[in-house]
């Protein structure tokens, strides 16, 4: 169960969020009734089929659109849009190309008027939890993938804030790279203790990063299980991960879980995909 | 079954239908702006005493377009200026390409004419126009030769880019097939650098429609840009104001509803082969 | 030991490669000289058709000597800096403003097509009439020019200014504000660039245009009032002045900011770097 001793304060709570897209064939639903609780301190992990809906649910969560129906309620009070304390990272390249790596980093720093000082104290910081040492004064364009998702996942950081969403960040990114990400994200949580609501369609992934995975069906998407996950805070490294049998386990019944969901009905349209990923 | 299939044929009528007024009330919104722009003008125009000589009334102008058009001098006007960009247009074609194909072709060729084909284009045909009138007068050649001098330079500069631009791979195929020479223009070069030549079109029509009307100021022998400066020395605003609508409406015309669709055509068709 | 020969002489011959390559683009010019040259030499025109080369050279020499030629060119710079001045500000600040309304920005894109389609020289007869001729009229034809390609590309490149950037800011705690300034501006600016340098190029055009017609200082006049004279030596040493103060302009001012920006942030791919 938890590892926590002290019940935490629920900081995000969807209740019966359904989403809509509107599409020229008319309107196509994202996703069906979604209720969740995410707790300081937890890392909670989402996993699903494409297109059932979880990057509606994030996008929701972070302020980018407004629920069709239900509430998203962070510390008890509606969210109207995006905000500092509910921060993001993308799949796609969102780091500004014309900022070095340094600037990039400190970015949330320079909104919120933190003091130069503490400002490049933080970024050094987490340059060096990233592994970005050497990298500063580089342009996104001169990086690797891998290395430009560090400098997302460090601007984040840097900007503190309560809760971070991350939509698939290390999809992008070659499978060598991505196990090595994982385990510095892993590293990060542990240096810094935030919440996190992150998701992914790699099972392996979500079992990995997560206290709890919640599995979505198929679009539109529900959450239909919510699996513990014991041991993130020990700390954990893939070959561990990969020999422990408790953790195989784990991972096998939530695979289950998602494979059910694949199958050949209720694909959504190439328009409602596309309207999905516009909004 | 048939009912059914009935009631779908019907459907698609009144789809398409439907598909037809909306092209319909894209078309008209595209008007609106320019309605609401006659309207500020003619608001401006009772509320400020202005002198004739200054700024007339739309309705003044529409006058004017009317007696133009109803003596036929405007087709006469248009027909001259059109006239001379289309067959300036073909001549820099037929001559422009062929030479961006031998110089794009040999990499150092394209390096030695590139500085030189961009040092004509700063020169701008219009700077040749006083030399143009002490060799050929005050006449049709001139202005043709000086229209042609600012379409030919961007055709031939972005024919030689569209070459250069080819990957080698392509040809390299293709000859490794046996393929003559002829053959690699006809299959590689030509589609390759077509949308190249399309833009260079473009960009040489943006120029030498405007270096038409200036050298039709100058010469006097007809032409759009006569009718606008003869129409200075009368002080006739308002068909100065109506020779202006005009050469925007045609030139409008010729970009959008003949080359542009050439330029999607192309690049539709190849894929974006340029930078 | 062979090896080094033929090292040795690869390297010396590499050099020679190199040296050749810069000189290259001259080849042009030097062609061209030759063949004005042998032209003249061999059938001796009138010197108002073709001046020989040594007497433009003189003519240019002489102008300079007595400071007609600074005046000249000081004149037609000074014009072209109001009215690219006036332009891209106007242009870039209603751009952004517009940019930013969707509705906006489509209500008003076909006055803006329009009005490009006739912008510059097109102007002169209604506009010499409000402004008689001289320096007004010339900043007003190149602000009008420069104005409307600035505008469209500004618009361009606000609306084209990928949404996730402005939502990673959002997510840093970032107003609209905020977005406009690290965001929407930086990342608009290849295209601001492009319509600047687009700009620079049509309004240098209708600067000489205006000052064919509609000056008394300047070079478009200087080559235009040698016209009556048939002085073609002064007019071809003008056009060769205005060629190279164009080169200039666009290598010296515009490549370095372009340089400066959007290739340091590897926005834009320059083709032409293949060298």
């Amino acid at each position: 169960m938890a590892e926590r001793d002290t019940p935490s304060e629920a900081k995000i709570v969807v209740s019966a969020f359904r989403h809509f897209f509107e599409t020229a064939d008319g309107p196509v639903q994202a996703t069906d009734h979604v209720d969740l609780t995410i707790r300081a301190g937890e890392f909670v992990t989402l996993v699903g089929p494409s297109g059932c809906g979880k990057t509606t649910l994030l996008k929701a969560l972070a302020g980018f659109i407004r629920p069709s129906e239900g509430n998203i309620l962070y510390e008890g009070r509606p969210v109207r849009g995006p905000g500092r304390e509910r921060g993001v990272v993308f799949q796609e390249l969102a780091i500004l190309p014309w900022r070095t790596v340094r600037r990039n980093i400190g970015h949330g720093l320079e909104i919120a008027r933190v003091p130069r000082a503490e400002r490049e104290r933080t970024v050094a910081r987490l340059i060096e939890l990233t592994g970005l040492t050497g990298f500063e004064e580089r342009y996104p364009h001169e990086l690797s993938g891998g290395m430009r998702q560090r400098v997302a996942v460090a601007r984040t950081w840097a900007a503190n804030p309560d809760v971070i969403l991350m939509d698939e960040p290390f999809a992008a990114v070659d499978a060598m790279t991505r196990l090595t990400l994982q385990e510095e994200l892993v590293r990060l949580c542990a240096a810094t203790a935030k919440t996190v609501f992150f998701i992914t369609h790699s099972v392996d992934e979500a079992v990995f990063l997560g206290d709890r995975v919640l599995v979505m069906t198929r679009r539109p998407g529900r959450i239909k299980a919510v699996i513990n996950v014991p041991g993130r805070a020990a700390g954990r490294d893939w070959e561990s991960f990969k020999v422990d049998a408790a953790m195989q386990a784990i991972a096998e019944q939530v695979l289950r879980l998602v494979r059910q969901e694949r199958g050949a009905a209720a694909t959504p349209t190439a328009a409602a995909l596309a309207a999905g990923t516009r909004a | 079954m048939s009912a059914s299939a009935a009631r779908s044929a019907q459907g698609l009528g009144d789809h398409r239908k439907g598909l037809a007024a909306g092209r319909l009330l894209r078309d008209l919104k595209i008007l609106l702006p320019f309605a609401v722009l006659v309207a500020v003008w003619w608001a401006i125009y009772l509320s400020v005493d202005f002198s004739p000589q200054v700024l007339v009334s739309p309705l003044a102008v529409w006058h004017a377009f009317a007696h133009l058009v109803s003596h036929g001098v405007m087709a006469e006007y248009a027909n001259t200026s059109l006239r001379m960009i289309g067959l300036a247009a073909l001549l820099s074609l037929l001559v422009g390409v062929p030479m961006g194909f031998a110089v794009g072709i040999n990499r150092y060729a394209a390096h030695a004419l590139e500085g030189f084909l961009r040092f004509l284009q700063g020169i701008s045909g219009i700077a040749w126009l006083p030399l143009a009138i002490i060799w050929f007068g005050f006449t049709h050649t001139t202005t043709l030769v000086i229209v042609i001098y600012t379409l030919i330079v961007p055709i031939v500069f972005n024919t030689m880019i569209g070459v250069r631009a080819i990957p080698e791979a392509y040809t390299l195929a293709l000859r490794s097939l046996g393929a003559s020479r002829l053959r690699l223009v006809k299959d590689v070069y030509l589609p390759g650098a077509l949308p190249s030549i399309v833009v260079g079109l473009r960009l040489g029509m943006g120029y030498g429609w405007r270096a038409l009307i200036a050298a039709e100021m100058l010469v006097r022998k007809g032409g759009l840009g006569d009718l606008i400066f003869g129409a200075r020395t009368f002080g006739q605003i308002d068909r100065i104001i109506t020779g202006m609508i005009v050469i925007g409406c045609l030139y409008v015309v010729v970009d959008r509803l003949i080359i542009q669709p050439i330029e999607n055509l192309t690049i539709a068709r190849w894929g974006v082969l340029r930078q | 030991m062979s090896m080094a020969k033929t090292s040795n002489r690869s390297s010396a011959r590499r050099a020679l490669d190199q040296v050749a390559w810069r000189l290259l683009p001259l080849v042009p010019f030097a062609l061209v000289l030759a063949a004005w040259i042998a032209y003249w030499t061999i059938m001796r025109p009138p010197p108002a058709t073709l001046p020989a080369v040594p007497d433009v050279v003189a003519v240019l020499w002489e102008l300079a000597a007595k400071g007609e030629l600074a005046t000249h060119v000081a004149a037609s710079l000074w014009r072209l800096l109001l009215g690219v001045l006036l332009g891209a500000t106007s242009g870039v600040i209603l751009g952004f403003i517009v940019g930013l309304n969707r509705s906006v920005s489509e209500f008003i894109s076909p006055l803006v097509v329009f009005f490009n389609a006739i912008s510059g020289i097109v102007w002169l007869p209604l506009v010499i009439g409000w402004l008689g001729i001289g320096t007004a009229l010339a900043v007003f034809l190149i602000w009008n020019t420069v104005f409307f390609i600035v505008f469209q590309n500004t618009v361009l490149g606000v609306q084209l200014v990928p949404q996730i950037y402005e939502q990673g800011v959002q997510a840093l705690g970032g107003g609209r504000w905020e977005t406009i300034r690290s965001v929407i501006l930086p990342g608009a600016l290849p295209y601001i660039l492009t319509g600047l340098r687009s700009g620079l190029g049509f309004g240098w055009r209708a600067l000489i245009a205006a000052e064919l017609v509609g000056a008394t200082t300047g070079l478009g006049q200087m080559i235009f009032g040698a016209t009556e004279y048939h002085r073609s030596d002064i007019i071809i040493g003008g056009c060769l002045i205005i060629g190279v103060i164009a080169i200039a302009m666009d290598r010296w001012l515009l490549l370095p900011i372009e340089q400066r920006t959007i290739e340091r942030w590897g926005l834009v791919f320059d083709a032409r770097k293949e060298e």
